[in-house]
């Protein structure tokens, strides 16, 4: 007998007839990366927390109108970034009075200290931008799967995750090049 | 720049990231062979995702799970009649009542009415099932709130020991964070020679 673990799609399945240990089964799997995406996004834990569970409660609601299983990573990431985007709107007066720098670190850079730079130089990206190098970067999502979830053309995906990335590049550049790279 | 291929150079970006097919990324490497300027334009970008790498997943501070609210759940006749196949039945069997009930009566008077056939074994049978059916419904339903009661109670006492271990852990993270950024600025002030800021 050839041991097959349980597919998404199969849990899918079971959840929308209303078996919820399959739905959270199905949470169990995605959370980690639900809650990763978000909180680079909204750049708060608690903020991040919650918008998980809200998409992870409207997606059970809206289960049935999934058409197809197979796409539902796409659909969830879909639902998470409605949810985010709406938080953003709401918070936007508050978040434009700061203005984002780069922290400086100077010498040769440690693993911690380079993703603090990293964190940092996200700062200095859009969110758009920035949400386009978490879906790809961290995600991994393909370009027509990104233009699926944002609902925008892929021509606007790379122009957003190309910009995005020389952004990076340039914000990066004098702690990993010049002042000795990674340790 | 000193790429021959100019406006033709491969799509860099995309190779990086993954997203060329395979005759691109094949036609890609033969050139960045012999190509000082496209080499140093995929190192920048290597090392700019290699940073990128290195920023890690972050755990939840609490798990997240969904619990069945008993209050809200179809009880076992709502069930039944949310399945199509029962509820076509049904209504099949109601519009035979009815059509017994309202029909015109065009038996003739004199013709011997049958006599009405009881099977009580079979009634009998259909109750039997019907109790058993009920009960065993019942005894799910109370199975599975002592459960989900125990695994709620679980939850939240491991809940908060995540939550302490996750706060301590923090702190040390944090901790270790500043030290480290004050002794890097301290070298480097010595070695250039700046004052420390």
């Amino acid at each position: 007998m050839i041991f097959r673990e349980v597919e998404d799609r199969d849990l899918i399945a079971k959840a929308r007839q209303g078996d919820v240990e399959a739905y959270n089964l199905l949470v169990s799997r995605w959370e980690k990366r639900i809650f990763n995406y978000l909180l680079r996004l909204v750049s708060n834990r608690e903020d991040a927390l919650d918008i998980s569970q809200e998409t992870f409660l409207k997606a059970y609601q809206n289960l049935r109108k999934l058409d197809d299983p197979a796409r539902f990573s796409a659909w969830l990431f879909r639902i998470a970034h409605n949810e985010a985007f709406s938080l953003l709107r709401r918070r936007k007066p508050e978040s434009e009075l700061s203005e984002p720098r780069p922290r400086d670190f100077g010498g040769r850079l440690l693993p911690i200290e380079l993703s603090l730079a990293v964190e940092s130089a996200f700062k200095v990206l859009s969110e758009d931008q920035r949400e386009a190098v978490l879906l790809k970067v961290y995600q991994g999502f393909k370009f027509d799967e990104m233009a699926e979830i944002l609902e925008i053309p892929v021509s606007t995906v790379k122009s957003r995750l190309y910009t995005a990335l020389d952004l990076l590049k340039a914000t990066l550049a004098p702690t990993v090049f010049r002042k000795g790279g990674l340790a | 720049m000193s790429c021959k291929l100019e406006d033709r150079r491969p799509d860099w970006k995309s190779y990086a990231l993954g997203e060329l097919d395979a005759r691109a990324r094949q036609e890609a490497e033969s050139h960045v062979a012999a190509c000082a300027d496209c080499q140093d334009e995929l190192a920048g970008l290597r090392v700019t995702l290699d940073a990128m790498a290195t920023l890690r997943e972050e755990e939840l501070p609490r798990r997240i799970a969904f619990v069945s609210d008993k209050v809200f759940e179809p009880r076992w006749y709502q069930k039944l009649f949310l399945r199509p196949s029962f509820a076509a039945a049904g209504l099949i069997a109601a519009a035979i009542l009815v059509h017994a009930f309202v029909r015109p009566v065009s038996t003739p008077a004199n013709v011997p009415q049958p006599m009405a056939q009881v099977d009580t074994s079979a009634i009998e049978s259909r109750v039997t099932a019907e109790v058993t059916a009920r009960l065993q419904s019942e005894m799910a339903a109370t199975i599975n709130t002592a459960v989900t009661k125990a695994v709620a109670e679980t939850e939240k006492r491991d809940d908060h020991r995540t939550a302490l271990l996750l706060s301590a852990s923090e702190r040390r993270y944090t901790d270790a964070a500043d030290f480290l950024n004050k002794q890097v600025t301290r070298i480097y002030a010595l070695n250039t020679g700046a004052g420390v800021r």
